[in-house]
């Protein structure tokens, strides 16, 4: 009896085995089909990049939206309610009876009353940071940024993302930005897919990103997907909005330094938008009237930004967006008591053209043609004597990238970018009544390829990778003349090719729902460089192309992580180490002075760096108080044959302990508060040594280069921001923002200066050094307003 | 001639913010002394006597005195001039070993006052004027002390003479009391020229602007009118109206050089070095010609144009 149980029960249990395989191989012949369509925001039409999709029961069976807000998932036959969520917005729960592939636009409001402002750098979405590929990568979206203070009340996207762990300011007040030990031209900087060569007005303190034009923001400083290229450090992809597709609404907002104003509106409803923007500063201006009483009547300095977007929904399948930026500084100096004028003016404009087209419901398309020129000029001119020098970049770039979704376990991107570049390097010409100057310097040409394919495969549930390959050729073109072989080059002609074959490779295991491990490798190339002899980066510094003298800058990076969410994804943490070896790095001899250079890359030496470094990062992403703390613990280092024999020494913007603290409290529905905190371990800089005389005055004798250190830089800033009352937001409403810029007035550094005097009568000399501090405790307040 | 882009908007920056500073103590490594060598040769007209002064550096001391003055000067070293052909060594001249009629000469020299000086100024000098340093010619320079040896080597270049001065009235606002320097200079085509120039005002030192020495590099084989400014009105305690400009009635003399390559990458680097503080400047280290030590071992070919200020 007993026997003849344990028979039967074996019996069954194989049936259910025969059964299970049954339903298996049954489910794997069941159809499967497409849902896809875009996610929205409500109330403005603008698509959301990031939203995630997923279902309900099952959230590790879902997909993000790409940057033009569209998605695309692949189910079997049946019914599911499909979750949407966008971070700052109401989740969506959608019922979809899947019989045939269908297309599913969601658009999401704003769950949150604007009082209710969550301030995060929100890795892609919820616990996307510990289940996606991505390392290394952090969105922030502007209206977050918005609330955070801000030096002189300009709000600053680039000043925000020096907040996070692995990345430095270039100075105080610099919107200047380093990445993991990278130099300031290794960061791609993207405005709606142009590269920007020089993201910084006044000097860099502001950058060229005016906040209330961005819809969206994200750092890429680790694993660099395959489908970015052409720098070795990290990626700034910034997205314009694409305006109101609902209603015509304006929005904008008077602070001490500039004044703003949007425009945005329907062109056709649901179709069709526009967006314009501008944001001018006026503090010369206003003070006009007493400079034009003096003898440099005429003197102003002033920067402007525009930033223009159309877009046009032909059908479901094909929309079209042309967007541009177009910003100058500029500066007049007149003294005409000595007849004497200077001119300066310098700026980007970029111009995007982009197609998107849906071939089908898996495949996304888009082509986009792109324009960018960024020009310096200077001159000056006395009497019959002028003096000028004009540098630049212009690019034509054409993109052809897609999207493809086979199934819910890969996502495949691939495509083909070209771009011819002009660099030219700094022209001076002058003349002298009716002699004329000129150098002899003349613009270089380059063609620069990409071929590249990505696959973000999830292998297993707890298991996924992103396979990428990038292949890049780039071509120095003529009209050149070899200064080495004498050789001459007419225009098209190659030069000079390089070319590289760049792996990405990303994995996440899924340790549990709530924490993983991450790895990657990132090879890099950059053929376009930007060489400075300034403790940063100035408008006067040239983009030079690779070519027969300059090779590129080749670099890999190696990043681990673990990534932990806690208290359903309201806190998350993760810990990452990294690893960056950096070939052909390129700086400037020593003893090099600009003022008699006609090829600069004559001027250049070669060496390597690598950079290393432990990232920590804990934030809040939900409730009253909100933010995140970041620490960072590194080493940069760089070595140049050519430089004191090769010595390995820190680079000018290592920083071994790099902290901030970034909080946002909503004390009630009408009061915000923001509270920033920033220690870091103070600048490199080449010692004073010794002093001697020559011709009867003191000289420096300079040590090994950045053999010393600044005191430590820190720093708290806070802001309050007062909402309107909830019945006043309507039609018109506004908010006040007050800020307080180093609160405790700490006196950082900004940079030391020497001061000699010798009297050798009397056989006494005095050496001093100062340093000096140029910001204070800084009030600011802004009035910003919207309209519709 | 140049244009230093970013003087202006450092300025600017400056005036716009609320700066402050403080005196700042730099952190030494604490590495040794090193030598420092000041040598000279002239060819042409009035030619000085070759000579050289032989230091050691300063710590980065706040304040220094004359008895550190006086310790700076190395004493005892064997110091040769050669032209390829002769070597000649210099003898060691201190002011103190002098009688007070030569010392005043000698300290006048060097643009000293032997009866105010407060440190016992020493120097290898050619006095008997056994080197005859000639354009085109170049010059090595060999020291030794005790078992140290610094060299350095210098070419005189062949003369580029001014073709000619004149003064103007300044630009801008009219004043009859001010006048500026115009020199016209015909730049040989085909080579490499580099030129230093000094100033002195009725028979006073001659003395150096901020910026003394150019090269033709954007201007190779031209002809064409320049403004030479005073260097008396360019240091710090000028009034800025007179900036560069001379004054009617003085009588100014222009020493104008001719120099070599090496000669002029000292002094761009030295100038750019003062000139170039502030919010981005990096360091400059000067471009020495001396092995083993510090400083320059330069050449000059030498013209002198005397002129009363007048238009």
């Amino acid at each position: 009896m007993f026997r003849h149980s344990v028979m039967r029960i074996r019996r069954l249990r194989s049936l259910m085995l025969v059964l299970g395989q049954l339903c298996v191989a049954l489910s794997i012949a069941q159809p499967k089909f497409t849902i896809s369509g875009y996610v929205k925001d409500s109330q403005s039409g603008e698509t959301l990049i990031g939203a995630n999709i997923y279902l309900e029961n099952q959230p590790s069976t879902g997909t993000v939206t790409n940057t033009y807000g569209f998605y695309s998932l692949t189910l079997q036959e049946g019914s599911y309610r499909l979750v949407f969520s966008y971070l700052g917005y109401q989740s969506r729960l959608e019922s979809v009876t899947l019989s045939q592939s269908t297309q599913v636009n969601v658009s999401l409001s704003s769950g949150l009353a604007m009082q209710e402002v969550v301030v995060t750098a929100k890795a892609e979405e919820e616990d996307d940071n510990v289940q996606s590929t991505s390392m290394g990568r952090v969105s922030l979206p502007v209206d977050q940024i918005k609330v955070l203070p801000a030096l002189l009340g300009e709000v600053d996207v680039l000043k925000t993302i020096q907040l996070l762990p692995g990345v430095s300011s270039a100075g105080e007040g610099s919107a200047g930005f380093y990445v993991r030990g990278g130099g300031a031209d290794q960061n791609l900087v993207l405005l709606d897919e142009a590269v920007v060569y020089n993201s910084g007005h006044f000097l860099g303190f502001f950058s060229v990103f005016n906040a209330d034009a961005i819809k969206n923001t994200t750092l890429i400083k680790g694993g660099i997907p395959a489908v970015y290229g052409g720098r070795l450090s990290s990626v700034l992809d910034i997205q314009m909005k694409e305006g109101n597709n609902q209603q015509f609404q304006s929005e904008g907002g008077i602070g001490l330094i500039s004044s703003r104003l949007t425009l945005e509106g329907p062109i056709v409803k649901d179709k069709s938008s526009f967006l314009i923007s501008g944001r001018r500063t006026y503090g010369f201006d206003l003070a006009q009237p007493f400079i034009n009483k003096t003898d440099f009547a005429g003197t102003n300095y002033f920067f402007y930004d525009v930033n223009a977007k159309v877009n046009y929904q032909f059908s479901q399948k094909d929309r079209v967006y042309l967007s541009g930026y177009f910003g100058r500084d500029v500066l007049n100096f007149e003294q005409r008591d000595r007849d004497f004028r200077f001119r300066l003016p310098y700026g980007n404009a970029t111009a995007t053209l982009r197609w998107n087209h849906l071939f089908n419901d898996k495949l996304f398309f888009n082509l986009s043609a792109i324009y960018n020129d960024y020009q310096f000029r200077a001159g000056f001119d006395q009497e019959e004597f002028k003096f000028s020098i004009y540098s630049g970049v212009r690019d034509f770039n054409m993109k052809l990238d897609f999207d493809y979704f086979p199934s819910n376990d890969h996502q495949i991107k691939t495509g083909i970018h070209g771009t011819h570049h002009k660099l030219t390097p700094n022209i001076i010409s002058g003349s002298a009544g009716d002699v004329e100057f000129e150098s002899t310097t003349t613009p270089k040409y380059a063609n620069e390829f990409a071929v590249y394919i990505q696959d973000d495969w999830r292998i297993s549930p707890r298991f996924r990778v992103n396979l990428g390959l990038r292949g890049t050729l780039f071509q120095q073109t003529g009209p050149y003349t070899s200064k080495h072989t004498g050789e001459s080059f007419s225009g098209g002609e190659v030069v000079q090719t390089y070319s590289s074959l760049e792996p990405r490779l990303f994995m996440n295991t899924s340790l549990t729902e709530q924490s993983s491990i991450k790895a990657g490798v990132t090879a890099t190339t950059q053929y376009l460089h930007l060489v400075s002899n300034s403790s940063s980066t100035l408008p006067a510094d040239v983009w030079v192309p690779s070519t027969e003298v300059v090779k590129p800058q080749r670099g890999w990076q190696y990043a681990a992580g673990y990534f932990q969410n806690f208290r359903s994804n309201t806190y998350e943490a993760s810990v990452e180490v990294y690893y960056k070896s950096l070939r052909d790095q390129i700086d400037y001899r020593e003893s090099f002075v600009d003022n008699s250079v006609d090829q600069v890359e004559d001027e250049f030496v070669f060496g390597k760096g690598r950079a290393y470094g432990l990232e920590l990062f804990v934030r809040k992403n939900k409730g009253a108080l909100n933010g995140w703390l970041g620490y960072t613990l590194s080493r940069t280092e760089r070595s140049f044959p050519d430089i004191e024999n090769g010595r390995i020494y820190p680079a000018t913007y290592d920083r071994t302990h790099d902290l901030s603290l970034v909080s946002n409290y909503n004390i009630s529905p009408r009061i915000t508060t923001g509270v920033v905190f920033i220690y870091a371990t103070g600048r490199t800089y080449t010692s004073l040594e010794r002093l001697y005389l020559i011709e009867g005055q003191l000289q420096t004798d300079y040590g090994p280069r950045n053999s010393q250190r600044l005191e430590p830089y820190h720093r708290m800033d806070v802001s309050v921001t007062l909402w309107p009352k909830k019945k006043e937001i309507r039609k018109f409403n506004s908010h006040w923002v007050f800020s307080l810029y180093n609160l405790y007035n700490r006196k950082n550094t900004f940079f030391l200066y020497t001061d000699y005097e010798t009297d050798l009568t009397q056989g006494t000399a005095s050496a001093k050094a100062y340093k000096v501090t140029i910001f204070p405790v800084l009030p600011s307040v802004t009035w910003n307003f919207k309209w519709r | 001639m140049k244009l230093n882009l970013l003087t202006l908007l450092p300025i600017l920056l400056l005036l716009m913010l609320a700066s402050c500073e403080q005196e700042y103590i730099p952190i030494k490594s604490g590495e040794g002394p090193k030598y420092v060598v000041e040598g000279y040769l002239e060819a042409g007209e009035a030619p000085f006597p070759t000579y050289v002064i032989l230091t050691r550096t300063f710590d980065f001391f706040s304040e220094i005195g004359p008895d550190q003055f006086n310790s700076s000067f190395v004493r005892n070293a064997v110091v040769i001039v050669s032209d390829g052909e002769a070597d000649v060594v210099l003898p060691e001249v201190c002011l103190s070993q002098l009688d007070p009629a030569i010392r005043k000469l000698v300290a006048a020299q060097f643009g000293l006052n032997s009866d105010t000086l407060s440190i016992d100024f020493c120097v290898y000098v050619d006095l008997l004027g056994l080197v005859q340093p000639e354009e085109g010619r170049t010059y090595t320079l060999r020291i030794e002390v005790d078992t140290d040896v610094i060299t350095a080597t210098t070419t005189i270049p062949p003369h580029v003479r001014i073709d000619s001065l004149r003064f103007l009235p300044p630009p801008g606002k009219p004043n009859d009391s001010l006048a500026q320097l115009k020199c016209f200079l015909a730049d040989p085509p085909g080579v490499r020229n580099f030129y230093r120039y000094f100033g002195s005002t009725n028979g006073g030192p001659y003395e150096k602007s901020f910026s003394t020495v150019e090269e033709d590099l954007f201007f190779d084989g031209k002809s064409f009118d320049f403004q030479l400014f005073n260097p008396a009105t360019t240091n710090g305690n000028a009034d800025p109206d007179q900036f560069g400009l001379y004054f009617v009635g003085d009588t100014v003399t222009i020493k104008w050089c001719s120099i070599d390559e090496a000669h002029f990458d000292f002094w761009n680097t030295l100038e750019f070095s003062n000139a170039n503080q502030g919010p981005f400047a990096s360091y400059t280290r000067l471009q020495s010609n001396i092995n083993g030590g510090l400083g320059i071992w330069g050449g000059y070919s030498i013209s002198y144009y005397t002129r009363v200020v007048a238009y």
